[in-house]
């Protein structure tokens, strides 16, 4: 006897997992609820990455602390070495000098600049255009090579920014070297600013953050720029010698996929006109505190406790650090920006859109699990 | 500059009877009773302290305390304000403010609660974030040593190669 069959659902909801074993996803993973084409409802899944940084660091000594910083973001390592160092900085009242602070901003915007390029290059393809992925990787590699003449590492540059200023002096040719980068970053920018008639359709009206939403929800950085707001922690409370250095902030008012990718593009411009003028206003000097170029693993942090906060290319980092005297920091909380841009705004965002257009939103919000997960 | 800091330090010490400090240029640390929290919270939030930067929690093991700190800035005033409060580390329960702040304090308490075990109450999702399946107490706990919970988990004390871990 054949059974009965069940009647059909009434609705055509089903589940949709968007990552971790996406090629467009990174480690992360989205649990959509679809119906039919569209999105009902979106649960972030995050966790692939997570190390347990701010436990780490707990046993660990401000000089091992500032290596381990590396890789609390792969995309931006520099900005959250700085981070870490002017945390702990300010918790042992160092004075850096001068120079190494130039060098630190020069170094802190050339990593914004390769990051806002990979991330042109991830949203070209998620809105399917490959070209642009390709030719944003290989102009970041012309970074990258910078990196390696400077701190040694291509990606990682294990702690160069350290407390009390930085690892070493620039090489003499550095210079020379930096300004014929930017030169060839003219290129790749002009690339982006290109009126591509298929990414305007693709991220033009998608994903639109109201600005009142976006403050709610904690978003910070070229996202809450893009809904309108002008806001930067380099502008608000300037730390090493941004505010001796002239720099805009670019704001768009629309909110959606296509100001975000905008904004970046606006950024690199500006981060650009930081580099020249920081290498154009570079003193001589020393480039780390004397006490510290030759570092003991033994030296206590005095008590206290300092919460710090820079821009970094995704957003407002922030790192709280407590010392009760020990030679290793008591409590690290480390602030990352994603943590709110993944899970509450891209929850947000994806409720209502097409299938389609979810790696547009996605990939619009200039995302890193790294500092997500931590 | 400091001329702010110092009016609205006045004004929250007469308010809340508490004693905060200027640490410097931009910060004012606040510490205050724990039933006053969501007072200050919601006072603070209206003075304009729109953007929950963070929540913390730091583990004081000796005095058996777990203290929260939760980390305002003000858009307008350019004033970073840390509110500190303390609970009794065996019994964590704590007022949520995700009413005052919505979704940002929502995602900030919902980690906390999986790695410290802090309960707050009148948030309505606290489900693990990053950790699968865990078993083992708040991990992020002083008295938890993950040295030794992996050891005691994930490797054998018999085994020839694994012997290494134990010396």
């Amino acid at each position: 006897m054949i059974e009965e069959m069940e009647p059909a659902p009434k609705n055509s909801e089903y589940d949709l997992y968007f990552g971790p074993a996406h090629p467009g996803s990174g480690n992360f993973g989205v649990k959509l609820k679809i119906d039919g084409e569209k999105v009902v409802s979106a649960r972030a899944d995050p966790g692939y990455l997570h190390r347990g940084f701010e436990k780490l660091m707990e046993y660990r000594t401000p000089l091992q602390n500032a290596v381990l910083s590396d890789r609390l973001c792969v995309l931006e390592p520099l900005n959250w070495n700085l981070i870490h160092a002017e945390a702990v900085d300010e918790l042992m009242d160092i004075q850096v000098p001068e120079r190494a602070k130039y060098i630190r901003v020069i170094m802190a915007e050339l990593s914004r600049i390769q990051s806002h390029i990979i991330w042109y290059g991830v949203f070209s393809k998620g809105t399917g255009f490959d070209t642009g992925f390709k030719m944003a990787f290989g102009y970041r590699d012309y970074i990258l090579d910078l990196f390696e003449l400077i701190t040694g590492g291509r990606v990682y540059p294990a702690g160069y920014i350290c407390p009390g200023g930085v690892r070493r002096d620039l090489p003499d040719n550095a210079k020379t070297k930096i300004l014929k980068v930017l030169e060839k970053m003219k290129p790749m920018i002009k690339l982006e600013e290109l009126e591509n008639p298929a990414l305007n359709a693709r991220a033009k009206n998608i994903g639109i953050l109201k600005l009142k939403d976006a403050i709610r929800l904690g978003v910070t950085g070229p996202i809450l720029r893009a809904s309108g707001m002008k806001i930067d922690v380099r502008k608000e409370e300037p730390y090493e010698v941004y505010d001796q250095l002239d720099f805009e902030i670019p704001t768009r008012k629309e909110g959606d996929a296509y100001a975000r990718y905008y904004i970046g593009i606006e950024e690199m411009k500006q981060s650009i006109k930081i580099v020249k003028q920081a290498l154009e206003k570079l003193p001589k000097g020393e480039v780390i505190e004397t006490s510290l170029k030759k570092p003991k693993l033994s030296s206590k942090i005095p008590e206290g406790e300092v919460y710090v906060r820079n821009e970094i290319a995704r957003g407002e980092a922030g790192i709280y650090m407590v010392s009760n005297g020990n030679n290793t920091p008591y409590r690290v909380k480390v602030r990352g920006p994603d943590f709110l841009h993944m899970i509450p705004v891209l929850e947000h965002l994806l409720k209502g859109v097409q299938i389609a257009d979810v790696p547009a939103v996605y990939w619009s919000l200039n995302i890193c699990p790294a500092d997500m997960d931590r | 500059m400091t001329k702010k800091e110092n009016q609205l330090l006045k004004e929250i010490n007469t308010k809340f009877k508490t004693k905060g400090r200027i640490q410097r240029e931009h910060r004012i640390w606040v510490t205050i009773n724990e039933k006053k929290l969501t007072e200050i919270c919601k006072w603070l939030k209206e003075k304009g302290f729109e953007h929950l930067s963070a929540i913390s929690v730091t583990d004081w093991l000796e005095q058996k305390e777990y203290e929260l700190t939760y980390h305002l800035w003000s858009y307008d005033d350019k004033i970073l304000i840390t509110v500190k409060t303390r609970i009794n580390r065996n019994k964590p329960i704590i007022e949520s403010v995700t009413s005052i702040w919505g979704e940002s304090a929502q995602i900030h308490e919902r980690e906390l609660h999986e790695l410290f075990g802090v309960k707050f109450k009148g948030n309505k999702d606290l489900l693990p974030l990053f950790l699968e399946n865990w078993q083992g107490p708040a991990p992020f706990r002083k008295d938890f040593d993950w040295r030794d919970y992996v050891r005691e988990e994930f490797y054998d004390k018999k085994n020839e190669r694994e012997k290494v871990y134990y010396d």
